[in-house]
Order: structure tokens, then sequence, then C-alpha cells
């Protein structure tokens, strides 16, 4: 198959890779002078040139050729969530890591995008069958079993972020709006459920978000998070001169309060770019999904909009004080190497879809 | 293949719209905090990050009368855990904190252990302890205990670190140090703590320092202390707490999460160091009167005594020792829970100051009142000569007529001299005779009167000649918890035992017995007045208040409490009764001896009743032993008073440790002059005695320069 690079979407790969510089930057600025973190944005660097090279690679790759990998892939993600999951019970604490070497992989950070191919092509192959209960339910099992591996490793965020993807996927599947306003009704009253049978941790996270008092030590971190990005004003502090950051009154800045050490030190203004280029970018995606070839085409890019929408609504909402806390990292910005080659896999196959769009062609 | 055309997607654009949304909501957000919220938030950061850090300025230190350093400060060290440095894992925080346990326990087996002694000495005395609250507990917390304390520090969401184990040895601090790359969250701090090099041979003085006081809380404050700040608990650390204590600076830094130290920010106002203290005591001194008086306790087999030395014609005490006594430095290091209930427990009660706080019958020694009361009023003069003898028989013994059956001798009461035991009496003698051989009888009848033949001194006039002394007054000495002592007075003993004042208790109140109580303090200070010629001074002992270039800042200058109404006559007449207790051939004092000096003084044996201690094998009460002295006769110098506690009689008892301070004290001060060996060769005292401690033992024949008139023998 011929490459056809008048459709590979720049303005995306520009905003991106706009936005990985602008991570890498901030993990320099949020981690400078902690030894332990010295390595940070170097490793930052590293992951993003991998990225870029998986970017490019997805890309000219045809992206109908995963269709034949779907239960293959799958099986892949359950086996490798459960032999994290095992694996992490019996070493006892840091889970959730494969150490490939130097590289660590984090096998819930790459289920989220192998999950949407696995995902796409069940619901584009039963794209006319979809209102029937037998496969919408099978469609929930499918989302299922590995956000409950996640969940158990445990990781409530990613977990949250894998249903959310399958969720989404189904919207825009056009299952019929009987099954959402069902699965809403269902969901609002399985809350409390839901909430008695959640760990202890994550239960705590709630309650301080919906009573910060409740907690002096987590709503330390809120609150401190909300004064960094009050420090900030206009034009912020300065690169790397934030105090709330520099001295470190901001906890796990690098990660999930990184957008709070973007507002103190580059201000409304930084805040709001970055806002703008995140936007920018899921707005390209959808266009991509919009105008892609076929239904799978169209879902494979729905999932990665779902990913890296829900998770920066979800940590720049938590470090403005609107979400309880998560754990939920900022995409293409936060620390976190699994995390960021996710997010450009996921735009290297969307550039993919984007290659082989149903415009007609005349040259 | 050509796919069949994907229509546009209605969801897609429901999907454009939430992320329009989300935005918006996040920038209005973004508004709201950085804007309208900004102001107090940017108040809040500078909160974070700036801390008024108040510099501590160091306390004066102390110095003895030459210049010799007594106490001074060093720096000590706290271990501390930062809670939030510590591993997060509870298994791994435990660990090292066990780690730490072992360190710390191994490096303090390796200290010398202070030693508790457990014998336990009878003490009648009520505590008058001047010390006003807790002193500072050692701090050592086990690893549960940090634990718990991290615990509850990290819920707080604190960063103040947990005092594991407080003011540590250096050595210790230094194996913590070497552990230090093992020991993650665990951090030393430094404070200075006071050193009292002199320890316990001056902590009666000093006294010690502690946490505030709750009663004092508010009026520390009000004086700029912060709660966390030491203060004087006891001694002169508590008296001269304002001219010791040190102002604090301030200057503001920028600090991290940790409250660790990232700059300085803007002025600095620098601290300033405390006063220095110059005392008028001599450490020198001060270290032979407590091996005497220590001697002295060894040979009575008594365990309580007090020595004071002073200037009589200033005041300025020159030694003050009072036995047992205790080590300021555990207070200083921090004092374990059941090294203070020793302390506490001890009936000798060493927290005490036997020399000022604790109260006494003051035996013959109070003789020197009831002559000076009796020679002013004219009730005696100096050649009146009164004895035991008017029944025709020299036993000693004199009767007061009971009050109902005047005429009756069955029913008198017997009033016995102290020679009465040996068979007779002191025949008749006059005042000096009678101070010298510290004859009872001659003091009754001067005081009480004697039947209606001799009108006495009274005891209304008695009780005044006895405050214009001092007594029943503090002596306004520059030390807490000072007890008045207690002047007997017919009002008094009508209010406290409902029975009217008798004759015999005037007989008994002229020998400084029955219920007249005094502290050793307050005898000094009586005879000091005698020597000096009549004045009586406040002692004092603080010369000099110094700041730290060296610049005198207060000098202290002798303060009279009160000139006595003595005639010089009067005064003289007493001095030589005084004289004559040491150099009369039957004096009470005449086995003191101090070589080319002329010393007066004057014994005491005082009885006392105490439930705890059988009585005497010949079945008396047992006695303190008392003695005062003044030297040299002619112009005194130096006045000593020696205590002991159950001693026995002052004469063999507390004679011999006045000797030897009196001894030790001129041997200092005037070394005995190079003798002439040949020409141009020249044997330096030093040279021929290796030390003080073979003057000591050298004694001199004694040399009287008064004329004998004749004891009353």
């Amino acid at each position: 198959m011929r490459l056809n690079l008048r459709r590979f979407d720049f303005a995306l790969l520009g905003t991106t890779l706009a936005l990985v510089v602008f991570g890498v930057a901030m993990v320099y600025s949020a981690t400078l002078g902690v030894p332990n973190y010295e390595d940070y944005p170097l490793r930052q660097v590293i992951y993003a040139l991998i990225g870029l090279a998986l970017l490019l690679l997805a890309a000219a790759f045809d992206y109908r050729l995963l269709t034949t990998f779907q239960w293959p892939v799958y099986v892949v993600i359950l086996l490798a969530l459960g032999a994290v999951t095992v694996l992490g019970q019996v070493r006892g604490g840091a889970s959730g890591w494969f150490d490939a070497g130097i590289i660590f992989i984090q096998p819930a950070e790459i289920s989220k995008v192998l999950f949407a191919i696995v995902f796409a092509q069940y619901l584009a192959s039963r794209h006319e069958r979809l209102g029937k209960p037998q496969w919408v339910l099978l469609a929930f099992i499918l989302m299922a079993l590995p956000a409950i591996l996640i969940y158990m490793q445990p990781d409530l965020g990613n977990a949250i972020v894998l249903l959310v993807i399958g969720a989404v996927m189904l919207f825009v599947a056009d299952i019929p709006w009987g099954y959402i306003v069902g699965a809403a009704a269902a969901g609002i009253l399985a809350l409390p459920v839901i909430y008695a049978n959640l760990q202890d941790y994550m239960k705590q996270r709630i309650d301080i978000f919906l009573d910060p008092a409740s907690d002096p030590d987590a709503s330390f971190n809120i609150a401190q998070a909300l004064i960094s990005i009050g420090n900030g004003g206009v034009l912020g502090k300065g690169f790397a001169e934030g105090s709330q950051s520099q001295l470190h009154f901001l906890r796990v800045r690098y990660a999930d309060f990184i957008f709070s050490v973007i507002a103190e030190e580059l201000g409304f203004v930084g805040a709001v770019v970055l806002i703008i280029l995140l936007v920018i970018v899921l707005w390209r995606l959808i266009t991509i999904a919009d105008q892609a070839r076929d239904e799978f085409g169209r879902l494979l890019v729905t999932g990665v909009i779902a990913m890296i929408m829900f998770q920066a609504v979800v940590s720049i909402g938590m470090n403005l004080g609107l979400l309880p806390v998560t754990g939920i990292t900022l995409p293409f910005i936060s620390y976190g190497g699994s995390s960021l080659l996710t997010l450009m896999i996921g735009v290297g196959l969307a550039q993919s879809v984007a290659m082989r769009n149903r415009k007609i062609e005349f040259d | 293949v050509l796919a069949r055309p994907l229509p546009p997607s209605g969801r897609l654009a429901i999907l454009r719209v939430f992320i329009v949304i989300a935005g918006v909501i996040f920038v209005a957000q973004l508004v709201r905090i950085q804007f309208v919220q900004g102001q107090g938030l940017r108040a809040r950061a500078d909160e974070n990050r700036f801390r008024l850090v108040e510099v501590r300025g160091q306390r004066g230190v102390v110095y003895d009368r030459d210049g010799q350093l007594l106490v001074r400060n060093r720096p000590s060290f706290d271990v501390v855990a930062i809670p939030s440095n510590l591993p997060s894992d509870s298994e791994e925080a435990r660990a090292i904190l066990e780690r730490l346990e072992g360190i710390i326990s191994q490096a303090e087996a390796n200290l010398p252990v202070h030693e508790q002694e457990d014998e336990a000495a009878e003490e009648e005395t009520s505590p008058g302890i001047g010390q006003q609250g807790l002193p500072q507990f050692r701090e050592r917390l086990s690893v549960d205990e940090t634990m718990e304390q991290v615990r509850a520090a990290m819920q707080g969401g604190a960063y103040r670190p947990v005092v594991i184990a407080g003011r540590v040895s250096p050595e210790t601090a230094f194996a913590v140090a070497e552990e230090s790359h093992h020991l993650p969250g665990i951090e030393l701090s430094v404070a200075p703590v006071r050193e009292y090099l002199t320890g316990p041979l001056t902590s009666q003085l000093i006294g010690f320092m502690g946490p505030i006081p709750a009663a004092f809380v508010e009026s520390y404050r009000a004086e700029g202390y912060r709660p966390n700040d030491q203060v004087g608990l006891a001694g002169l650390e508590l008296t001269f707490e304002k001219a010791l204590r040190g102002r604090d600076g301030r200057r503001n830094i920028e600090v991290d999460v940790n409250g660790r130290e990232v700059r300085t920010v803007g002025d600095i106002f620098p601290s300033a160091p405390g006063n220095n203290l110059v005392l008028t005591v001599d450490a020198q001194l001060q270290a032979l009167m407590e091996q005497a008086l220590l001697r002295g306790l060894e040979n009575a087999k008594a365990q309580v005594g007090v020595a004071i030395a002073m200037d009589p014609k200033t005041g300025e005490i020159l030694g003050l020792v009072s036995l047992p006594t205790y080590d300021n430095n555990l207070f200083a290091r921090g004092i374990t829970a059941q090294e203070y209930q020793a302390l506490l427990d001890d009936k000798r009660l060493p927290l005490l100051n036997h020399a000022i706080s604790a109260l006494y019958p003051p035996g013959s020694v109070f003789k020197i009142v009831a002559a000076s009361g009796a020679l002013q009023e004219g009730v005696i003069d100096e050649n009146i000569r009164l004895g035991d003898s008017f029944d025709g028989r020299v036993d000693g013994i004199i009767y007061v007529d009971n009050r109902f059956f005047p005429d009756n001798p069955r029913y008198a009461q017997p009033f016995y001299c102290w020679i009465h035991t040996y068979g007779t009496g002191h025949y008749r003698v006059n005042v000096r005779e009678a101070m010298a051989v510290s004859c009872d009888t001659f003091f009754y009848q001067i005081s009480g009167g004697y039947r209606k033949t001799f009108e006495g001194l009274g005891i209304d006039k008695l009780v005044d000649y006895t405050k214009i002394f001092g007594f029943g007054e503090p002596t306004g000495i520059d030390l807490p918890g000072e007890n008045p002592g207690l002047v007997p007075t017919p009002r008094w003993k009508r209010l406290t035992y409902a029975e009217t004042w008798a004759a015999g208790d005037t007989y008994n109140m002229s020998i400084g017995q029955g219920a007249l109580l005094a502290t050793p303090m307050q005898m000094l200070n009586a005879t000091a007045a005698i020597a000096n010629g009549g004045i009586l001074y406040r002692p004092q002992l603080v010369r000099q208040i110094v700041d730290t270039e060296g610049n005198v800042l207060e000098e202290f200058t002798p303060e009279r409490i009160r000139d006595l109404p003595l005639d010089p006559d009067v005064v003289d007449i007493v001095r030589e009764g005084l004289w004559g207790a040491v150099n009369y051939p039957n004096g009470t004092a005449r086995a003191l001896t101090v070589p080319g000096v002329t010393v007066a003084g004057k014994t005491g044996t005082a009885e006392f009743y105490d439930p705890d201690i059988p009585l005497t094998a010949s079945g008396r009460l047992p006695y303190h032993a008392w003695f005062t002295a003044f030297a040299p006769y002619e112009d005194p110098e130096i006045a000593v008073v020696v205590f002991v506690y159950n001693g026995g009689e002052g004469s063999a008892v507390a004679l011999p440790v006045a000797q030897e301070i009196l001894r030790g004290y001129f041997a200092q001060k005037y070394p005995p002059q190079p003798l002439e060996i040949g020409p141009g060769e020249a044997i330096t005292s030093t040279e021929m005695l290796p030390g003080i401690e073979a003057l000591l033992t050298d004694t001199v024949p004694i040399t009287a320069t008064g004329a004998s008139d004749g004891g009353g023998d």
C-alpha cells in the first residue's frame, strides 16, 4: 500500500509534539533540585523520541490489518493485566509495572489503546445489530474484564479510563439512546453499591472531595494546588520560579498536579494555551474520526479521543478543584513513559486512519 | 473493494460540543482562581514560604569573683524524625527507628551512669524549694511512641520534627550522624543548653533552667517569652533571669515544605547575648568549704550540713555550701522521671538549699542577741556577775518558781546549764566570760530575770532585739525560696497553742532554744553584724553584671538592712565575748587555731526534737552542731557559719569545719612569705609546702593577744 502523505495530518502532529515538548519542559521544572527525580526529564525525552517513532510507524501501518488480530490481542491484554495483578499482590505495594530492562512498561496504560482496537472491531462488525441486547451485554463483558483486572492492581483511575473509552465508543457506534438512558439510570442507582465496594483509599479520595476537611493531609494537596494556581496570576511566576512548586508545597507535581505547576509558573496565559492545544488535538481527532473510511477506523479513533479527552478533563478538573483526586495524569504533559507511548501510538493510529480516509483522490 | 462511504456522525458532533463546554468551564474556573481569588491565594503562597525566624540570643554566663567560668552554654543535640521524610511504608519506617534506637542505646551505654545513692536521712524541715515548676524531663521515645507521633503528625499535614531523643550527648549525636545515610527522615537539631562546669559544687547557688512553669506562662509571655522557651527555675538562674536572658533577634527566611531554610529575605535584626554575672563567690574557697564540710559530716556521721562564708564588712557571700546537693547538669541535659523522683523522695532534701530555706533552733550562738540587748538596755553592765550559786550549790541549775505555788520549791522548775552534766556550774561570770564559756544560767537571768532578786530584759525587749538582728525576716539574699524563720512572742504562743507565755519560755529563748527557729544564713548575718561593729548587711551573691565585652553594667554595692541600735561599747563587749570563746583557756571554742590570725567565734549545740531520731545514750534530745566565727578579730574580712544537722556538740563537730575553712581561706589569701635561706637564694612557700593541705594540718600554737581577765572557774 502506498503512503499518502498529503492526507497525513501535520496540524495534529504539530500540536501533539508541542504538547510533548511543553510536558518535558514542565517535568524538568517540577523535578528541579530533587535528587530522586533528576533523571525524569531525560527519561521523558527518551520516551518522547521512542513515542514519535512508534507514532510514525503506526501511521505507516494500515490500521485495517489490525482487525485480523482482534481476539489474540484481547487475550494478550487479559494475560498481561492478570500477570501484573498476581505479581503485584505477591510483591506487595508497587504493582502495575513490568520491568523490561531499562524501560518500565505499565500494561494498564498500553491496554487502553489495545482495548480500543479490539472493541472498535467488535462494534464495527456488529454495527447494524447493536440494538440487540446480547451484543450489548457481550460488549459490557468485554469492557468489564480488563477494567476489573486494572481495578484489582489497584488502579481505579485507569480502570475508569478504560470503561469510559468503551462507553464513548459505544456512544459513537450509535447504540440506541434507550440503552444510554438506561445505563445512566442504572449507574445512578448503583452508585451506593459501587461506593460500598471501593477500596479504602479510593473512598477516602471521594470523601475528601466532598468534604475537604475530613483529611487534613490530603486536603493539604488540593489546597496547595489551588494556592499554586492562584499564585500564578496572568503571566505566572516564570518558568522554574513558582514558589509553590520549587519549594515543594505542591506534591506529585511532575504528574497529578502538573497543571498547577503550569498555572503557577506560566500563569493564566500558559494554562489557556495548554487547554487550547488539547482542544485542537481533540478537534483534529474528531475530524479524522468523522472522515474515516470505515466504521472500524472511526471507532478506533474515537477510542483515542475518549482516552485523551477524559484524562484531560479529569486531571485539569481535579487541579481546579472541580473533580476528586483520582491519580489520572494529564495526557502528553505528565511524567510517565507508558502513558506517553500509549498516547503517541494512539495518535499514530489516528494518522493511519486519516491517511486512508474516504475522500476521493484525484492524482 | 471500495467500502460504502460513511456518513458524518451526529454523535461525534456531540463530543465536539462537550469538549468546547469543558474548555469554557476550565477557563472560567481559571479566571475565578487566578483573578477573583488571586490576591488571597497569593498571600497564602507567601505565608507558605516566608517565616519569621527568631534567632536565639545566647544566655549570659557566670564567673566567680576571680573570673573563673562556672556556667557556660554548649550546643546540645536533639535527635528528631521529620515525619514527611520518613519512608511512607510503615514497616520501613519502623526498621529505621529500630536501627536508630540501637545506635542511641549503644552510644549511651558507653557513658558513665549517674550513681544513685540510696541512703536516706531524717529531715524535719518543710520543703521550701526555690523552684516553681517541673523540670525539663529527658525526652526519650520508644519506637512505638515515635511511630504513633509520626502518624499523628502526618495526619496533620505537619512537617514539624518529632523529638525522639532530646539533648543527647555529643558522642551519641556523632554516632547518629555517622549512620545518617541509613536513616532517612532522621535529623539532628542543635540548641544551646547550660553547662554547669562546677556542677554539684555550686548547684545550690546557680540553680537550673527548665520549661516555663504553667502558673507563670502569662507573665513570661508578657515579657516576650515564647511557649517553648527555657527559664531559670531555681537559684541565680531564676533570680537573675532578666539579666542573663539573651535578646532574640529575627530575620525573614524562605522555607520549603519541610520548613528547611532556603534563603534569607530582607533585613536581619541581630540577636544579642545576655549579660554575664560575676559572683561574689570564690569557687576555690567554695570547693574547700565543701571538702571541709564533707569531712565534718563524715566525722559526725551526719548527712545534712551547711557552711557559709561572708565578707562581714560588705555582705558579700564568699562561699555557700548546703549538703547534700545535686547535680544541676542533670536538669540541663533533661532529667529522667526516676532521677527526679529520687531527688524528691530523698529525705535529706538535696534540692533544698538548707542555708536559706531550712529552719533550725539557733542554740547558744543566739546568746550574742541576748547579751547585746541586756547591755544596751542597761539590764547588766560589763562587770556584773551572775551565776547559779543562789541556792548555795554550784551545780549548773537554777529554778523558776511555779506560778501558782511561788513559795513551794518542790514545784519550782529547774533550768540547766549545759555544764550541769559535768556536775558543776560556771560559778559567777560577767558577760564576756559568759559568752566565752557559754554559761546558760547567765543568759537565763539577763533575759528572764531571777525570782525577785534580778530583773531581766523581758520577753518583749528580747523579741525586739531578736528582730533587730534580722531574725524572723528574710535576709534578702539573691536566691529564691528563702525562709523568714520564726521568732516566738507571747501573742504567737497564745494564738498557736492557746497558752500563756511563761518565764521558762523566755529562759529557753535566751539560749536559742524553744520555738525560735532561724536559717543558717540569718545566724551568719547576725554574727557578721557584731563582727563589723553593728551593721546588718543584705547578703549578696553577685558583684557585677557585665556585658560580653566586659563592660560593667551594674556594680553591686553593700546594702545595709539596718544599723543595729547598739552603742559601740556594747558591740565591743559582745565582740570581746566572742574573742574569749576562742582565746580564753576555758573558752568553748578554744580548740580553734588559725596560724597568724586571731579568730572570734561562738559555738552552739542546739537540742531538737524529731520523732524519727532516737534520744542520745544518756536519754537526752539529739543536738545540731553550730559554730559561727569571724577573723581577723581586729579587722574582720571573713565571717563563717557551720551547721551540722544532728551533728552533736558544736565545738566538736562544727568548729573543726570552720577551722579548716578559715585556715584554707587565710593560706590562700596570704600565702606564707618566701623565707630567706641564704644570700640571693629564696625558697617559695610552694616549694616548701606541697599544697594547702600541708598548711591545713599544720597546727600553730595559740597566740592570744587580749589579756585574760579570768574565766568563770
